[in-house]
């Protein structure tokens, strides 16, 4: 299991096109992927799930990637969201 | 339920239209997430008033709370999203007003968000209104019908299983 925290510094959050383009990264791997606010948790892969938390800017959110390809989904995604979010 | 849906032959599930205005083919909307088909297949409407309206019987799965944008579960199991213009979360609820919540059963036509689209053009958004399948890959087929412009309630898009 791979498990990190990015903080969002995007003004507006993870809206709809970060959601969806963060949710297509995610549905390219075979391991299961969780983005979980303090909140909230949702399926990565899932676009709506992933707008659905809705989460705002200064909101840390924890990424958990688990299963044969997580090391290469943890780096993607990290790398995704350093430069988008 | 794949054999219900063999036994119970169906011609497919229809949205219709959530504004009045022209209806266009989302790959020309100027914004790559919708255009390239990021968030689902669909349709956008450039429209010609100031409302959107439920598209299907639905139960409201997220009315985002900046007005721009509201995700439906529709009864037939599509994940729809209306999204009021391009770029429009940075307005931040300006020139929107909800009129219904998140987890509100809706019926088709039922009044969900208006907006002042003169407002939000005068601003330098675009107002094009693009409709999408979030959950596309649980469709066959998902087909827009373009190129005319609609009214309210008029079918836009045909679904089938």
């Amino acid at each position: 299991m791979k498990q990190f925290t990015h903080l969002l510094t995007d003004p507006v959050g993870l809206h709809a096109r970060p959601a969806g383009q963060l949710a297509k990264l995610a549905a390219g791997f075979a391991c299961n992927i969780r983005l979980a606010t303090p909140e909230n948790e949702a399926d990565a892969k899932r676009i709506l799930a992933v707008m659905k938390l809705a989460a705002k800017q200064n909101t840390p959110l924890t990424i958990t990637c688990e299963g044969i390809d997580e090391e290469m989904a943890a780096a993607a995604i990290s790398e995704f969201l350093a430069a988008n979010l | 339920m794949e054999w219900l849906g063999k036994l119970f032959k169906n011609d497919g599930y229809r949205l219709s239209a959530p504004a009045a205005g022209k209806a266009v083919s989302v790959t020309a909307v100027k914004d790559e997430t919708f255009s390239t088909e990021i968030l689902g297949k669909g349709i956008a409407i450039v429209p010609e008033s100031n409302r959107i309206v439920a598209p299907c019987d639905a139960v409201v799965d997220l009315m985002f709370d900046t007005g721009h944008a509201v995700s439906l579960k529709a009864n037939f199991g599509a994940e729809v999203l209306i999204h009021v213009g391009l770029d429009t979360v940075n307005l931040k609820g300006k020139h929107f007003t909800v009129h219904t919540k998140t987890g509100d059963v809706v019926k088709e036509g039922q009044l969900l968000i208006e907006f002042d689209r003169a407002a939000i053009a005068a601003e330098g958004y675009d107002t094009v209104t693009p409709m999408v399948i979030c959950n596309s890959d649980e469709f066959k087929t998902i087909t827009p019908h373009i190129g005319t412009v609609v009214a309210e309630g008029e079918p836009v898009m045909t679904l089938k299983k």
